[in-house]
């Protein structure tokens, strides 16, 4: 049971180090791979980042696709790469999966540098891209098969994965058909077993999700959980804000080619606030409006027919404004206390409309 | 010394294990794509019928014999076909997300394209029975012996190779199937029409009678006519390419293959986006 919920090590043996290895200058696992230096350190006991991004910029043209990315990723974690359509996330994905030079800037992915030693890169990533990259004419078993072959694991050993992988991913029924008949979420299921052939230290999933039904989106969330509980790295790119707050580890928020806040689900959601107040009258009477921002204290803001304010003190400070509201003798249509969502965090940090928030960093929040 | 043997032997045999897993994928493709197999079976079918019979009949050319005439300007033609398919082919594959998968997998960089290539060619092979079945049916013969029969073929199948990487080429630029299609409709017709693969050229307009008898095609077909035995008389005075006519096609052959092969792998490996 436990060792069927492993999907990246099902053999257990990667990290094996060869008796004769040494002799060569190089650590290998059991397939004469060379272990990469961030695994190796892993093996040590210290722990380096899988991945790490310094200043990455590309153009495309006069379209500054990334302006100045960087962020790190842990081993053994789930990072979100959030954002909107348009704000980098694929450019970086694809920088780091060596399909793309950068113009500027330099990444290394399980230790190895992605422009100068991608071949290195390569035998360590898994990759499932935005659009399904499975071959429509061959079948589900043939397509993951050929990905195996193509990684030298030999025809028996392509074989015996495929079989596994498409058991795990509960697509050994349809091993037989061919991927144009197969449903979106078969197709992305198919997707990520092929990125897994070949046991990937890191894995890259862009928008894994984007553009399933709620109950394939479920089911892609449950195989991503089971291989991050066996260990893989896992960079992940995603507009819904749900999705990151409950796989990611860290989320990395990108627009228009920055990092624009960066931290856990936790973290971020401490840096936009804390708990706030909201008083809500009948209608927008302006003389209320101000005597109630009054009565609220610094930092209450008006926005329609509602003043709002911090609330550090969670329902005591809700208890405190009902009574102090009470005596005030104002005509209210609705209190209430409202906690910041991720959303929030998102559309604070991503704000476009010029006034406000710059770059909200943890440390600046929290400090 | 012996490490860095070893790891060239190591990369080497990477990539022909890497080539020939890309073969046989193309192979499984081209059998789930029955149509386009059986296009490519029927179109010198069509091409025996409708060149040797229906325009074959009002046709005059030297040596008298249309049919035996036509089939080696039919072998050559297939040639061109199957690079007209290799096109489209690669430009299926570069328009879907799987060339991403590749490109981020640690493949050789040249196996796809020479998968590609290998793959036309066996592929080609069945077309080339069809065709010498139809051949002799409508009474073309090798008279020049089987040997040369073969040399004859292999020259084709050379030549075919080389035109092969032209198409992948422009598979590899287009942007579409349906785009690489059409870019090949273009050499197909000029190529295959302004030579001596149907008519002889003599009596063209003095002109289109220089491109005729300057283009490969008609080197190609006339150094397959000759290994056949099927004689067309002497060739024209002072046009070099058609006085050494397997020479002349050997040579372009290599010449296409050293250049644009290069050229492919690095377009698929770099992407042309």
């Amino acid at each position: 049971m436990q060792e069927s919920t492993c999907l990246t090590c099902p053999s257990g043996v990667r990290s094996e180090r060869k008796g004769d290895a040494g002799a060569r200058g190089a650590v290998r696992d059991r397939r004469h791979r060379v272990i990469s230096p961030a695994r190796q350190r892993t093996l040590a006991g210290v722990s380096a980042p899988a991945i790490s991004a310094h200043n990455l910029a590309r153009s495309f043209g006069s379209t500054r696709a990334l302006v100045d990315v960087s962020f790190e990723v842990a081993e053994g974690t789930v990072c979100a790469l959030l954002g909107r359509n348009g704000a980098g996330k694929t450019t970086t994905v694809r920088i780091l999966t060596t399909l793309l030079p950068a113009d500027a800037g330099r990444a290394q992915v399980a230790g190895f540098d992605v422009a100068e030693q991608a071949p290195e890169v390569r035998t360590r990533i898994g990759v499932t891209g935005q659009t399904a990259t499975m071959d429509e004419l061959l079948t589900g078993a043939e397509n993951l098969e050929t990905i195996g072959r193509f990684c030298h694991l030999g025809a028996a050993t392509s074989r015996r994965r495929a079989r596994e992988l498409l058991g795990q991913f509960d697509l050994t029924d349809a091993a037989r058909q061919l991927v144009k008949h197969y449903s979106g979420g078969m197709r992305r299921r198919l997707d990520l077993a092929a990125s897994l052939i070949h046991n990937p230290e890191v894995l890259f999933l862009d928008e894994p999700t984007t553009g399933l039904d709620p109950i394939s989106r479920a089911e892609m969330w449950t195989s991503i959980r089971t291989l991050v509980s066996g260990g893989t790295t896992v960079l992940l790119t995603t507009q819904y804000l749900d999705e990151a707050d409950r796989l990611a580890d860290t989320i990395v928020v990108v627009d228009r080619g920055l990092v624009v806040a960066e931290g856990t689900p936790e973290q971020l959601k401490a840096s936009i606030g804390r708990p706030f107040v909201r008083v809500t009258l009948p209608e927008a009477d302006a003389p209320t409006l101000e005597r109630v921002g009054r009565l609220l204290g610094a930092g209450a803001e008006v926005s329609g027919r509602s003043v709002s304010a911090p609330a550090p003190g969670g329902l005591a400070s809700l208890d405190e404004v009902v009574i102090q509201l009470r005596k005030l003798g104002v005509p209210i249509h609705e209190v209430g206390l409202e906690h910041p969502s991720l959303d929030e965090v998102f559309s604070t940090v991503t704000d476009h409309s010029g006034h406000g928030h710059g770059p909200v960093t943890v440390e600046e929040a929290e400090g | 010394m012996s490490q860095v043997a070893a790891k060239a032997e190591r990369r080497l045999q990477g990539g022909v294990l890497d080539a020939y897993t890309a073969t046989r994928r193309f192979l499984i493709r081209g059998k789930r794509q029955p149509d386009v197999v059986l296009g490519s079976l029927l179109t010198p079918i069509i091409f025996v019928v409708l060149f040797g019979y229906v325009f074959g009949s009002s046709i005059v050319v030297p040596g008298g014999n249309y049919r035996s005439y036509l089939m080696p300007g039919l072998f050559a033609m297939s040639v061109l076909f199957s690079a007209a398919n290799n096109a489209v082919a690669v430009a299926a594959d570069m328009s879907e997300g799987v060339v991403d998968r590749f490109r981020t997998l640690p493949i050789a960089r040249s196996a796809i394209v020479i998968g590609r290539s290998l793959s036309s060619l066996l592929l080609g092979i069945p077309v080339l029975v069809v065709m010498i079945v139809c051949g002799m049916a409508v009474g073309w013969r090798a008279d020049d012996g089987l040997g040369n029969a073969v040399l004859a073929f292999l020259l084709f199948e050379l030549f075919g190779f080389a035109i092969g990487w032209l198409g992948i080429l422009v598979g590899l630029l287009a942007g579409s199937a349906q785009a690489a299609d059409v870019i090949m409709n273009i050499p197909i017709f000029l190529l295959g029409f302004i030579s001596s693969v149907f008519v002889d050229p003599s009596k063209m307009p003095v002109w289109l009678r220089v491109i005729a008898n300057w283009n490969p095609m008609s080197a190609l077909v006339t150094a397959g006519r000759q290994l056949f035995g099927n004689t067309i008389g002497p060739p024209p005075s002072g046009v070099w390419s058609l006085e050494h006519p397997i020479a002349t096609t050997f040579g372009l052959a290599l010449l296409i293959i050293i250049i644009v092969a290069p050229i492919c792998v690095r377009l698929y490996s770099h992407g042309t986006r």
